[in-house]
């Protein structure tokens, strides 16, 4: 037992702190106390008599109260009417300290106060509350769009841009980019964590060699950078075959004489053809391209020792294929590109990725948006089941009502179109009934008054 | 009790105080004169005779 445990233990009978230590100090524990008189003990520890004697009987005792157990307490908190985050937040907080029954009731207690205060009441002016939330920081971002993102090398899309960028859900965000996390066998593993990266960047002629055009032989050699090969685990007769494979040449490919090179030679006789086939080879260009290795959409992979881990940041996004190479650890693997998080994982995890990206470009500005305005954008442009742009293509374009529309853009043809297919308008939202001069259904205005029999007079 | 949120007790004790003010008999013994001041009264004890009703 080591010395914490038996001061612990001994608190819990009821022997003052001072002397508890004094009985551990000396190289005591529970056990030994059993065995040992009032009169041995007072010379262990140098006290008097009695005062041996008393810790003597209280060591003999039962603990007094058994502190809290962790189950029962946790039992205690799932049945609270909270959020799981705040419950997980309270399992954690309460069991790293020990607290009284009464202490923890007080707790709980003044955390539902709480959790009650903040709650807003039902018919508050939500959107326009997070529209007002989101946009006076937004007027303090830089409108520089390039920053470094904490990697160094990789260009991101931060700030103003990048918040338009979400809100406008593109198909592609204007700098793609993904954070692979890799699983434990691969994760710290240098030589591991390189050797997947060089399979995932996608790797060109040029990448492996220097490209020599001969115009006088009509020939276009690449002589192999060996290195760079290796590298990446391949072989020259790998080389060979995907150039063969992937290019469809109309052109004699051969291994040099020196088995270092490989000689290209266009079949047809023309300085034309020769131009064009060294275009194709030279080119890193992910449409006209060669590509002998990793994945086309994924220009380039930088690794990082992060934390504890090695991390691959890459310029490009490719998450379908990326998730399913071996050593990538999936689950934590993210993207910037909304749009394929929507493709591969769903709807829900592509409201969870707008959300996140707005916290984490606001955040990076220094600006602190509370979390659940995000989410109300977030779920306005992900209710239909896709992912529909703020603006008149998506979430104001498609509203129910024609004069809500109207009152958006081209008020004539919406009226027009409107009057020739006898549409209704329920006036349900707030611009239809500021249109026809009606108390809106918000905060007081949607309130339903009800008469109540008469009562007594009281005092 | 029911619990009202602040827009429906703001509703109740208006319209309550527009009543008492165009001379309703009041439901509490007091000397206040201000009907706002009394409709907030009658709203702490609960004999306004108004509610609401929610969809």
């Amino acid at each position: 037992m080591a010395k914490h445990d038996t001061i612990r233990a001994l608190l819990k009978r009821g022997v003052s702190e001072e002397l508890a230590e004094k009985v551990a100090d000396s190289g005591l524990t529970l056990g030994d106390l059993k065995g040992l008189t009032a009169s041995e003990l007072c010379k262990k520890i140098s006290t008097s008599e009695e005062i041996a004697a008393e810790i003597l009987q209280l060591a003999g005792s039962k603990p007094k109260k058994a502190i809290t157990s962790e189950t029962s307490l946790k039992s205690k908190i799932e049945q609270l009417e909270v959020p799981r985050s705040v419950k997980d937040a309270l399992i954690k907080r309460l069991s790293e300290r020990e607290f009284t029954p009464t202490q923890i009731e007080r707790i709980l207690r003044m955390t539902i106060e709480e959790y009650e205060r903040i709650k807003i009441d039902p018919c508050e002016a939500v959107g326009i509350v997070a529209a007002q939330s989101i946009g006076e920081p937004g007027t303090q971002m830089t409108m520089r769009t390039f920053h470094y993102a904490g990697v160094a090398e990789i260009y991101v899309t931060l700030g103003l841009p990048r918040i338009i960028e979400i809100v406008d859900a593109r198909k592609t965000p204007s700098t793609p980019m993904m954070v692979i996390k890799l699983n434990e066998e691969y994760r710290n593993d240098k030589t591991k964590a390189h050797a997947l990266a060089s399979r995932i960047e996608a790797t060109y002629p040029s990448h492996l060699g220097d490209i020599v055009t001969l115009p006088d032989e009509m020939l276009i050699r690449i002589e192999i950078d060996e290195s760079a090969m290796e590298k990446r685990g391949l072989g020259i007769d790998d080389l060979i075959e995907k150039i063969k494979g992937q290019g469809k040449f109309n052109a004699d490919i051969d291994l040099d004489e020196d088995g270092k090179s490989i000689n290209i030679r266009p079949k047809e006789y023309s300085y034309r053809s020769l131009l064009q086939l060294r275009g194709r080879l030279t080119s890193t260009n992910p449409s006209s391209g060669i590509l002998i290795a990793g994945i086309k959409d994924i220009t380039r992979v930088v690794i990082r020792h992060e934390g504890d881990e090695y991390t691959l940041y890459t310029e490009g996004s490719a998450l379908k294929d990326v998730i399913r190479i071996e050593g990538v650890d999936g689950a934590r693997t993210r993207t910037n590109n909304i749009n394929e998080i929507e493709n591969v994982l769903g709807i829900e995890a592509a409201r969870n990725a707008i959300i996140n990206e707005m916290v984490n470009t606001l955040g990076e500005q220094g600006l602190n948006v509370d979390i659940r305005h995000l989410m109300l954008v977030a779920d306005m442009m992900t209710v239909d089941g896709e992912v529909k742009q703020i603006g008149r293509h998506g979430i104001a374009g498609e509203k129910a009502s024609i004069l809500s529309r109207a009152a958006f853009e081209v008020t004539v043809s919406h009226l027009l179109d409107a009057s020739l297919y006898g549409y209704v308008d329920e006036l349900k939202g707030v611009t239809e009934n500021v249109i026809v001069g009606q108390p809106i259904k918000l905060g007081t205005g949607d309130v339903e008054l009800v008469a109540k029999p008469y009562g007594k007079v009281v005092d | 009790m029911k619990k009202f949120t602040k827009y429906e007790k703001a509703r109740i004790i208006g319209a309550r105080a527009l009543q008492i003010s165009m001379g309703a008999p009041v439901l509490v013994k007091t000397d206040e004169m201000d009907p706002i001041e009394i409709a907030l009264l009658e709203f702490e004890k609960g004999v306004i005779p108004i509610t609401v009703r929610r969809k």
